[in-house]
């Protein structure tokens, strides 16, 4: 069995393509995607910060003390442009001379002096996610409309001090029981798992081909049958292969991914990652280790069977499609808000080892769960194995 | 010495298959099964070689792997100097070395590494097989590429390294199923030379051919399998004999033709009472 273990591990070392989804992928390439995708992300948000609007105000003499603040507003710019009503100013945004016009009502002034409500119109393009026209106006007519509030309460009579209490007589306060940890195991915890399950398949599917298709395909199955060595041994000796690489694929990835993450907090300074990376500690990086184990067994034995069964690599090539479904949909099942481990989710597999990991990262994890859980895969795992050593004596499995 | 008597092996056809015309027509597909192998018998004596003929698809190939223990058979014996291959697959495989025109090696490995790992699953001592590897490469001259990955070996240096691993055990007997196939003549000369020279040592040899000048220039026995059952066996001289044709082709061609009419020479003699 180990000649069969150490004599794939060294034609897979020798494969470019195998060291390429088991190293390169989770130790360059995947930090610099996510790096890569951060820097955009913040540039497009750096950017859209910096962003001056082109704004018309339609009807300005109306109110002489909003419209000066929005003129030294550092974000906004007044252009020239005799917008009169909505379908003008519509045209304008389109024609790209302005990006926003507010339309004041022409009895503006009037409303205020009886104590109307006045309804004021802001046109621009709502279908930019990152645009901040409508945020940066609201503020400044909140702000507005709040003087003049205050004003309308004095002229009531009503003394300074109380305004507060008459505008919001009830006001609530949060007070969080959760620690940091837990907050931000909620928002990091399931991301973890939606990276570490995924690379272990992928860590797993490259080999699994290659040790079982593969060796239909290059003609060295049958000489390999006709070893004195019990096919038993014969496929565990793949298996522990391919549960090696998609192990270390994962192991790397965390690695990988606790190095970069303490590299950049500490060159940014960015306090929330390096607290994240803190908290989470030893016992809890070896309990995602240990809940990881008998899943990439199901994923080795899984894919072995599969790839036992495949006439060819291409054959092999098209039932993994599918076999990443099956494993994506608990996975994403287990991102779903409100999804937590109980005495259901705890026998689904896969998605009780996600929920686990994101438990666990929040500091909340139930270790009997984990016990369970640890247990079920293992059973899985054992069972899959058994049927890959079944499948691989079978005669119209390997002369298909 | 290897006894082969009254072989048959029969494969589940899935009901999803879709059959040709000629499939249909195969006398041997009925009740859900193919029956590939009805009724094979002969015997190869040491220092024998035995040439295994027959048009496509008459069985030859599933005997040779019945017979290298990789498929078993429903029924009938196989036995090498005493030892059942069916009930002792495990002891079998120590005493066989199997080569096919389709044979591989491990393209990331070295020719030196492909033999070893054999070599090495055959449970052989590290001695020992250094000791072996290093004659054999001397006899077929691999040591000039010994060290060179498989994949960039040409089909001629593929061939020897193949050849070198399938005896790199010792194998009491060898099985060749259309070792030449697909070789040009340099890499063919060499697969004769290798059956000539275990010949010479007295390891019997079966090997299944379409060509049958190897056959004329190697074999000292023909076994004829036509449609899953041995219609003949005898030597060269016999076969023209009892078919009093001028030439192997004629002959071939003509205990084809004949079937399924008794042949007198088959020894042991084929049952002919099957699918009547």
């Amino acid at each position: 069995m180990w000649q069969v273990y150490r004599k794939e591990l060294l034609e897979l070392v020798r494969d470019k393509k195998t060291l390429f989804f088991v190293i390169a992928l989770p130790l360059v390439v995947f930090p610099i995607l996510f790096g890569v995708m951060g820097f955009v992300m913040a540039n497009a948000q750096i950017s859209e910060e910096k962003k001056v609007h082109r704004y018309v105000i339609v009807g300005a003499e109306q109110v002489p003390t909003f419209a000066e603040q929005l003129f030294y507003h550092k974000s906004f710019k007044k252009v020239d442009l005799a917008a009169t009503d909505i379908d003008t100013a519509t045209k304008a945004i389109r024609n790209d001379l302005i990006d926003v016009a507010l339309i004041i009502p022409s009895d503006h002034q009037q409303q205020m002096a009886n104590n109307q409500q006045s309804q004021w119109q802001i046109v621009f393009n709502d279908a930019v996610l990152t645009n901040r026209i409508y945020g940066r106006i609201r503020d400044l007519v909140v702000n507005h409309s709040d003087q003049i509030l205050t004003e309308r309460l004095s002229n009531l009579g009503v003394p300074l001090a109380q305004h507060n209490a008459l505008i919001k007589p009830v006001t609530l306060a949060k007070v969080d029981t959760a620690d940091q940890r837990e907050n931000l195991g909620e928002k990091l915890g399931g991301l973890i798992p939606y990276i570490l399950i995924p690379l272990c398949l992928v860590g797993a599917v490259y080999p699994a081909i290659d040790l079982g298709a593969g060796e239909k395909e290059r003609g060295t199955l049958e000489t390999l049958l006709l070893t004195p060595i019990p096919r038993t041994y014969l496929v565990l000796g793949k298996f522990l292969t391919i549960l090696t690489t998609a192990l270390l694929s994962a192991l790397l990835t965390v690695g990988s991914m606790g190095f970069w993450a303490l590299f950049m907090g500490s060159i940014m300074d960015i306090k929330p990652v390096h607290e994240a990376v803190g908290v989470i500690g030893l016992l809890d990086l070896s309990l995602i280790l240990l809940l990881l184990i008998p899943l990439a067994c199901i994923f080795s034995s899984m894919l072995l069977a599969i790839s036992i069964y495949a006439r060819s690599f291409k054959e092999a090539q098209n039932y993994m499609a599918p076999i990443n479904m099956v494993v994506f949909i608990p996975i994403v099942g287990a991102l779903v808000p409100g999804m937590v481990l109980n005495w259901g989710t705890v026998f689904i597999p896969i998605m009780n080892v996600a929920l686990a990991i994101k438990e666990i990262i929040k500091g909340t994890v139930d270790y009997s769960m984990v016990g369970i859980i640890f247990v079920t895969m293992t059973t899985i795992a054992v069972v899959i194995i058994a049927f890959s050593i079944h499948w691989f004596g079978k005669e119209e499995v390997l002369f298909r | 010495m290897i006894t082969v008597s009254n072989l048959a092996k029969r494969f589940k056809m899935a009901k999803s298959h879709k059959l040709s015309d000629a499939e249909k027509s195969d006398t041997r597909l009925h009740d859900g099964y193919f029956h590939s192998v009805t009724d094979v018998s002969f015997e190869c004596e040491a220092g024998q070689v035995l040439g295994l003929l027959g048009p496509n698809g008459a069985g030859k190939t599933t005997t040779l792997r019945m017979l290298s223990s990789a498929l078993k058979p429903d029924s009938g014996l196989i036995a090498i100097n005493g030892v059942d291959v069916v009930k002792k697959p495990l002891l079998a495989r120590k005493k066989i070395g199997f080569l096919s025109g389709s044979t591989g090696l491990y393209g990331r490995l070295t020719a030196r590494e492909n033999v070893e790992y054999f070599g090495k699953l055959h449970g052989m001592n590290p001695a020992q097989l250094s000791s072996r590897i290093d004659e054999l490469f001397e006899l077929l001259g691999i040591h000039e590429f010994a060290t060179r990955r498989a994949e960039n070996l040409s089909t001629g240096m593929k061939q020897k390294t193949s050849i070198a691993r399938a005896v790199v055990h010792n194998p009491e007997i060898v099985v060749l199923d259309e070792p030449t196939t697909g070789l040009d003549i340099m890499a063919t000369q060499t697969v004769m030379d290798f059956i000539i020279r275990l010949k010479a040592q007295g390891t019997p040899v079966i090997f299944s051919t379409h060509h049958l000048d190897e056959v004329s220039l190697l074999c000292d026995k023909v076994v004829i399998i036509d449609e899953g059952r041995s219609c003949f066996a005898g030597s060269v001289e016999e076969l023209l004999q009892h078919t009093n044709a001028q030439n192997l082709n004629q002959a071939f061609i003509s205990v084809i033709t004949q079937k399924p009419s008794a042949a007198p020479l088959v020894t042991p003699i084929a049952n002919q009472n099957e699918e009547a």
